[in-house]
């Protein structure tokens, strides 16, 4: 039996982690990362180390993303991805989900 | 002439052969005994020539060497004689740097002026004093430089010694040895002393194991022919520091007779000495710890030690009787706040049985470090802390209107959404 903690759920007391960041990409017509603006300074993207495609939840609010590892110029390294149903662009750190074993690139 | 090296070979076990002369000639393995798990700390040349080494087991170097003597590493009395040695040296010369245990540097400049000998004389002088005083076979090198001494010693002290393992031919050694006059016509051992500016020629005899690089590049300069100091000292600087880089640059400039090293002499270790008489004398625990206190007060306000920590204590109480007791504290971290030292100490304090009443307490504070940052743990198991801390975050939460602490959970672990995985739940119930 669980004990009611007798505090209210919901408002403030949970908050999410992680949540992706808007960002502007100028990428290929195939969708590949050219340049992007980070923290309002324009860099070029020098490589692309891996890419990876999330399909999910297709069966309610379809999730459908283009996940890539950058380098900018200046060696920083950072997750992006493309939204393929809105084709907006994100900065968002990425954990492999647990038990799930490695990602696979595409 | 500048510069000393005295060099006693194989330390420990010539220190145990002093004391049992029976084992002169014998192989003899220092470490303990083979049937105990340890490894060889040292060992003699007729055992190194069997191919026993240090570092190896015990029982390896009794399968090796059956013959060998095998002895237990007498720490406490091998450091006592290789800090005897240093103290000796110190009546001679106002510098003098203890590089490992039976091997010292020493400034040499002007002490032979300073007593009015020549220098052949003060240094067979102080030879023969250091040899009678330690009863060991000492080398003893007087050179220009730091490593032309260390070198020259060295060599001799492996010259002198009997055994395959000695990497000079004599015939060739003996030439380019200098001794005194009387020693050199009685073939007796005696300090080597290279005259000033000659070092580079002394040096160029000698073989390349003298140079203090590693094993691995003596190696090397003996596949590229190389076998005594005057061939390295040929090459060009260039070809030598383009082969062998940094230690290549600076065994070229050694080679050459370049050294720029200097004496670094030890410094003793700080230590603050308090002592008090007890205004009774007394066998009862509480006077000895407060009198504990106000040495240890007054020990910490010494202008030497004040702001610092320290790591050890040695307290000791003086008795009617005439006898001591001694206790050594050893803290975990460096301290200066008397209350916990009094924390270590008082127990031991009160568990002592006392054969007459004390007299005296005397502590002498000593390993003084700076303190580094000590900090408690935040998150420590006990539900009086948990609860504490769950009282700090609600009044700080009350205070906000809201919550402000929070603490990371998993929400969908197996999500690929990396949004899904984690979140921030308030801290508290």
């Amino acid at each position: 039996m669980v004990q009611d903690p007798g505090a209210a759920a919901g408002s403030g007391r949970f908050r999410p982690l992680n949540q992706p960041a808007p960002l502007a990409v100028e990428a290929t017509p195939r969708g590949e990362p050219v340049a992007l603006l980070w923290r309002g300074t324009y860099k070029r993207v020098l490589a692309i180390h891996e890419s990876w495609r999330i399909d999910d939840e297709w069966w309610r609010e379809e999730i459908s993303r283009r996940y890539h590892l950058v380098e900018l110029e200046g060696g920083r390294r950072i997750t992006i991805f493309q939204d393929l149903v809105t084709d907006a662009w994100y900065a968002q750190p990425y954990e492999a989900p647990k038990g799930s074993g490695h990602r696979h690139s595409t | 002439m500048d510069v000393a090296c005295l060099y006693i070979r194989d330390f420990l076990v010539a220190l145990a052969r002093r004391d049992a002369p029976s084992l002169e000639g014998r192989p003899v393995v220092i470490g303990g005994s083979p049937d105990e798990h340890a490894a060889v700390i040292a060992c003699s040349p007729e055992a190194a020539a069997t191919g026993v080494t240090v570092g190896m087991t015990l029982r390896r170097a009794l399968a090796l060497c059956h013959d060998a003597v095998f002895l237990p590493h007498q720490e406490s009395q091998s450091t006592a004689e290789a800090n005897r040695v240093v103290t000796l040296l110190n009546r001679y010369s106002p510098l003098v740097e203890a590089i490992a245990p039976g091997h010292v540097h020493f400034e040499a400049r002007g002490l032979a002026q300073m007593s009015g000998m020549s220098e052949v004389a003060f240094f067979g002088d102080l030879y023969q004093a250091m040899r009678a005083e330690t009863g060991l076979p000492i080398s003893l090198g007087v050179a220009e430089t730091v490593f032309a001494a260390h070198a020259v010693a060295i060599s001799d002290a492996r010259f002198a010694a009997p055994g395959p393992s000695s990497p000079i031919p004599s015939a060739r050694w003996s030439t380019a040895r200098t001794r005194t006059k009387e020693n050199a016509e009685a073939e007796e051992p005696g300090p080597v002393l290279v005259p000033t500016g000659q070092d580079k020629a002394y040096l160029a005899r000698l073989p390349i194991e003298v140079l203090p690089v590693s094993p691995l590049m003596h190696q090397r300069l003996r596949q590229f022919g190389l076998e005594r100091l005057g061939q390295v000292a040929k090459l060009s600087f260039s070809a030598m520091q383009a082969q062998f880089g940094l230690d290549g640059a600076r065994a070229w400039n050694l080679a050459n007779g370049k050294d720029n090293s200097l004496i670094v002499p030890g410094r003793d270790e700080l230590r603050i000495d308090e002592e008090m008489e007890l205004p009774a004398p007394t066998a009862l625990s509480e006077p000895i710890v407060v009198a504990t206190r106000v040495l240890l007060q007054r020990g910490l306000q010494h202008p030497d030690i004040r702001g610092q920590s320290l790591r050890r204590l040695d307290w000791r109480l003086g008795l009617e009787s005439g006898e001591q007791i001694s206790r050594k504290f050893v803290f975990r971290e460096p301290t200066n706040d008397v209350p916990r030292m009094l924390f270590v100490a008082r127990s031991r304090i009160e568990r002592l049985q006392l054969a007459s009443a004390a007299v005296s307490v005397g502590v002498t504070l000593s390993g003084i470090c700076s303190e580094y940052g000590h900090q408690a743990n935040l998150w420590p198991v006990g539900p009086r802390r948990q609860k504490e801390l769950v009282e700090a975050v609600e009044q700080l939460n009350e205070r906000a209107g809201g919550p402000q602490v929070f603490r990371i959970v998993e929400v969908q672990p197996w999500s690929r959404i990396p949004e899904r995985q984690l979140g921030l739940a308030a801290f508290g119930p």
